[in-house]
């Protein structure tokens, strides 16, 4: 499904060259729950952004569902991460000026739909995360929970096929991370959408069907 | 600690250059405006040259006889003015003068438009006219009718060129030849009631003022002997209109009153319509939205400011200020805002007021910051200050320290 | 997504109430501006209705007067052949002291046909006044020696007056006056409205009278044209001629031009002042409006990160904040046009609907184009803004 092949990324600033990810390989088949492990500021975050064409590796070659992604213009990365990819942040991202079902509906509003259609889909989104009783209300009403679960339901309205989660888990407490974790895995079981991870928790990503370990912005494992 | 204060204003003022700079821009243009606005008040009715002993003057400067369907209204005649002051007790003196007229005169084949206007002798008594010059003309002069002239020095510069002394050399106006008894000080053309290039005893009028009508083309000032006795006159003044009859059968009400400048400055012409009550509401609702929008552009930037600054008053609170030393801070950064642009605004009406008199709009106008127009300015700028401070304070010591915290 | 952005503001409306204030009273104000430079201009385009270069108005202050109107109207008659025989004079005409770009007005009312005309100008002039003025006779005719036995009472109309009482149809021949009148005036003539006011400020309907005898009583005023090339030795000579006639008379000669043009700077000072200080505070505004835009989409770098990682991309992100402002806009102008309606519904001034429309229309594009400007460049920004890093900022 995602398939990345020598991967680098360089930043520069006027003095120094930082190497965030010296020649990744990886390839993630349709179906599979990954994870990403490893310590603050080993490329991890860089690794998921260049998956989600948020941000182009300086070297190496990156195809998703088959597509290589390399000479999308703007516009064509803009449809490309609206149709295949779905994004779930540990800071939840959630615009708080706006209704929860209207969040959910976000996605939707940059592809043809109609707005029976949208509110149809937004609605079944939060069913499936079991906050079909709070569409009225505004994300700072919610637990942290319950807005990490708003947010799987923006990343799942649009039916994408990968869903690139940054530390879903990070700002919550164990319990309620089981709770967003289950949801992943049955997402992954059931949907059969492919899910990368990046985790600090090893509990987490041991649930997961594969573990890649980044130190230093290399593979280690 | 409002050192302290000081301190962290000037740092923030230079850190958001470009929020500080619309800030300034707003406050100092908003003061220009405002100042020019007050010294052209403050000069049209606030400066009493001529008549400097306004606290003892009553101005009787319109009649108006009012019937069923018609009426009339405007100046007095010689006569009404002469017959009935003369009746009154507590006046000292009464100034009785003719509106300006146009009249032409020409010299070497040039024309020169003359303003001229009818006084008589007490006129020069109760107003306080600065002769460079000469004198005025006595009663016995204006008794004789004598081709007497005092001129003003712009009349001077016109009529004679840049030359010493005038006085005792001949004037032609209207074909006479009138004699200058002397110069006096320009009276800008906004004092309607005193200003003139000639002004030429009434008595050699080709009008005449022996007519016992009750119109006519003249007004009259009344001097009190004293401050105290001026409720006194216009009480006398009020009762002896009450009992002058009408002038015909066409009308049933007869109205003219003895008032302050101001009141008879802005008079309408009309009983029905006050002229103080256009005149300040019309003012009010200028200034009222004129300031309304720099205010509120003032408030939007403060609170944009202030927001910018959440993890700053996040800390604060964290440490331990109150609510209210924050919102005190933050006035008081404000206040500091608005006196400088209030520094950059006196200096932009200085040089507005320096473009006004230069291009001369009105005739003798000459705009200037006195204290009484530094002083609103003054006022204005804290009022400012602490309008457009105030909201965005109370904003502000409502921020939560957590969510304020973390907005960083 | 028109919806979406509207919910948007919607919940933000706390936040969005003083910028709309900000932006309604600037319409106000652009209103008002906006209105009087239509006024102006409506009036400005109109023609002058005469020819006024090198008309002198002769003021004649405390005339001659005496019971025997025959011996008075000798006095004029002699004093006209005087000035006529002047050699730069082409012609004149005695008139009532309500000339063009004078403060003096000679004004009543008229209902006719049940409709009341308010401010309506009373001219009286003399046959001679076609040609002093140059006049623009736009149908039947004006005074001349016959119309002195005519049986009816005569009157001349200017257009302005036509238009509110005839409209379109033909007036001359007609008869005018007000409804309970028996005696009405017949129309011989119509002529173009003379800008008495200016060039800028509207002259009102008129009605003209032909003077008749013992008119001389009190036409204060005498009209002069003279020859292009009459100089100030001439005019000297004019003085000094009618003040040795006119011994006990104040004798004031003034010229249309300079009167013209004292006049539109009365009118036009305002507008200038006006002018100037609307022009700082709409600068001051569109300042603000930018400060303020700039700062919010600083603020929402988080919310336009997510967009773009969700599929928006940089011109969608782009235009939906110009949108965002532009919706605001027409939230503040439509409460504002509501204001700015009842100026023509309620009639406050006396001016024509159109000029109330033209300059709400005009007012409303400016607001757009200055919010389009303001935030045009804060959009760009904000397209610009990288969505990896705008998401891990927080």
């Amino acid at each position: 499904m995602i398939r990345l092949q020598n991967i680098e990324k360089v930043y520069r600033t006027d003095t120094i060259e930082t190497l965030a990810l010296n020649s990744i390989s990886l390839d993630i088949a349709k179906g599979e729950f990954l994870s990403i492990m490893g310590p603050s500021g080993c490329g991890k975050s860089t690794l998921l952004n260049i998956m989600g064409l948020l941000d182009a590796p300086s070297k190496g070659m990156i195809k998703i569902a088959d597509k290589s992604t390399e000479n999308l213009n703007d516009k064509q990365l803009a449809q490309f991460r609206n149709k295949t990819l779905g994004f779930i942040f540990q800071s939840y991202h959630l615009i708080n000026d706006l209704q929860v079902l209207d969040n959910v509906e976000l996605p939707l509003l940059y592809r043809d739909t109609t707005a029976k259609e949208r509110k149809r889909l937004a609605t079944e989104a939060l069913e499936k995360v079991g906050l079909a009783n709070r569409v009225k209300h505004f994300p700072t009403q919610l637990s942290g929970g319950q807005r990490q679960r708003v947010a799987i339901a923006r990343a799942i309205v649009g039916r994408p096929d990968i869903i690139l989660a940054d530390e879903p888990t990070g700002n919550l407490d164990s319990a309620m991370g089981n709770e967003i974790m289950e949801i992943l895995i049955n997402l992954n079981r059931n949907e059969g959408t492919t899910i990368v991870m990046v985790t600090h928790d090893e509990n987490m990503a041991q649930k997961t069907h594969r573990l890649v370990r980044l130190f230093d912005g290399s593979q280690v494992q | 600690m409002l050192k302290n204060y000081f301190k962290i204003a000037i740092a923030v003022l230079r850190r958001r250059k470009f929020f500080t700079f619309i800030s300034l821009f707003g406050i100092s243009f908003t003061l220009t405006i405002l100042m020019v606005l007050t010294a052209f008040i403050d000069k049209v009715i606030g400066d009493n040259y001529p008549d400097k002993k306004r606290d003892r003057l009553l101005y009787v400067n319109r009649i108006e006889q009012k019937g069923k369907d018609n009426m009339t209204s405007g100046t007095l005649s010689y006569y009404f003015l002469s017959h009935y002051t003369g009746m009154m007790k507590t006046p000292v003196k009464v100034a009785i003068s003719s509106g300006f007229n146009g009249t032409n005169t020409y010299v070497n084949n040039k024309k020169i438009a003359v303003s001229y206007k009818y006084t008589n002798a007490e006129f020069w008594d109760v107003m306080d006219y600065d002769f460079t010059e000469g004198k005025p003309f006595n009663k016995q002069e204006v008794d004789n009718a004598d081709h007497v002239a005092i001129i003003s020095e712009d009349m001077k510069r016109q009529y004679f060129g840049d030359v010493g002394p005038v006085v005792g050399k001949y004037i032609e106006a209207d074909n006479v030849n009138y004699r200058v008894l002397g110069v006096v000080k320009n009276v800008p053309v906004t004092s309607y009631m005193f200003f003139s290039d000639i002004y030429l005893p009434y008595t050699v009028s080709k009008a005449d003022y022996k007519s016992k009508s009750y119109g006519g083309g003249y007004m009259g000032v009344l001097l009190a002997a004293s401050k105290d006795d001026v409720p006194k006159m216009q009480a006398e003044y009020e009762n002896l209109m009450k009992r002058v009859p009408v002038e015909s059968k066409d009308y049933q009400h007869l109205y003219s009153h003895a008032n302050s400048f101001f009141r008879s400055y802005v008079d309408t012409g009309n009983e029905a319509s006050s002229g103080v009550f256009i005149v300040v509401t019309a003012i009010s609702i200028f200034v009222f939205i004129f300031m309304l929008l720099p205010t509120l552009n003032l408030v939007n930037i403060n609170i944009t400011r202030i927001m910018e600054r959440s993890s700053e008053i996040g800390v604060r609170k964290a440490f331990g200020a109150s609510s209210k030393t924050l919102v005190y801070q933050f006035i008081v950064e404000n206040l500091i805002l608005t006196l400088l642009g209030g520094i950059i605004g006196t200096l932009l009406s200085v040089i507005a007021l320096w473009a006004i008199n230069n291009a001369d709009l009105i005739a003798n106008l000459q705009l200037s910051i006195n204290f009484t127009v530094l002083f609103i300015a003054l006022l204005a700028c804290l009022i400012f200050g602490f309008l457009s401070g105030v909201y965005p304070a109370w904003r502000m010591s409502k921020l939560n320290v957590v969510t304020a915290l973390k907005a960083q | 997504m028109f919806k979406h952005l509207f919910k948007l503001i919607w919940n933000k409306k706390k936040q969005n109430f003083l910028l709309m204030t900000e932006m309604l009273v600037s319409f106000m104000v652009l209103f008002a501006v906006f209105t009087l430079m239509v006024y102006y201009y409506d009036n400005y385009k109109k023609p002058m209705g005469f020819k006024y270069q090198d008309v002198w108005v002769i003021n004649i202050n405390n005339s001659y007067q005496t019971k025997n109107t025959d011996s008075l109207d000798l006095y004029y008659e002699t004093l006209r052949k005087i000035i006529k025989s002047l050699p730069q004079v082409k012609d004149l005409s005695f008139v009532s002291g309500n000339v063009p770009f004078s403060n003096q007005i000679n004004q009543g009312g008229l209902t006719f046909k049940g409709k009341h005309i308010d401010h309506l100008n009373n001219f009286t002039a003399e046959d001679s006044y076609k040609e002093t003025m140059d006049l623009d006779v736009l149908e039947g005719r004006w005074y001349n020696k016959s119309d002195a036995v005519s049986k009816y009472k005569l009157v001349v109309i200017d257009a302005d007056l036509k238009e509110a009482t005839f409209g379109k149809e033909q007036a001359v021949g007609k008869l005018l006056g007000n409804d309970d009148d028996k005696k009405k005036m017949k129309v011989i003539g119509v002529i173009q409205t003379i800008k008495r006011n200016g060039d800028y400020v509207k002259a009102g309907p008129g009605l003209y009278f032909r003077a008749d005898t013992g008119s001389f009583r009190w036409l204060s005023k005498i009209l002069v044209k003279v020859s292009p090339g009459a100089d100030a030795a001439f005019e000297g000579k004019l003085y000094k001629t009618m003040a040795g006639y006119m011994k006990n008379s104040n004798i004031e000669i003034e010229h249309l031009t300079n009167k013209l043009k004292d006049t539109n700077y009365f009118a036009v000072i305002p507008m200038i002042v006006l002018s100037i200080v609307s022009c700082f505070l709409i600068i001051n505004v569109a300042l603000g409006l930018f400060g303020v835009l700039w700062y919010n989409i600083n603020k929402r770098k988080g919310e336009i990160g997510l967009r773009r990682a969700i599929g928006a991309t940089g011109n969608s992100v782009s235009s939906q904040l110009v949108m965002e402002s532009m919706i605001l806009a027409t939230l503040s102008l439509i409460i504002g046009s509501f204001f700015a309606i009842q100026f023509p519904l309620l009639n406050v001034f006396d001016l024509s609907a159109h000029i109330y429309i033209i300059g709400m229309l005009l007012s409303i594009i400016f607001v757009y184009l200055l919010v389009l400007v303001c935030s045009l460049y804060p959009g760009r920004q904000a397209a610009a803004i990288y969505p990896a890093v705008a998401l891990h900022e927080e």
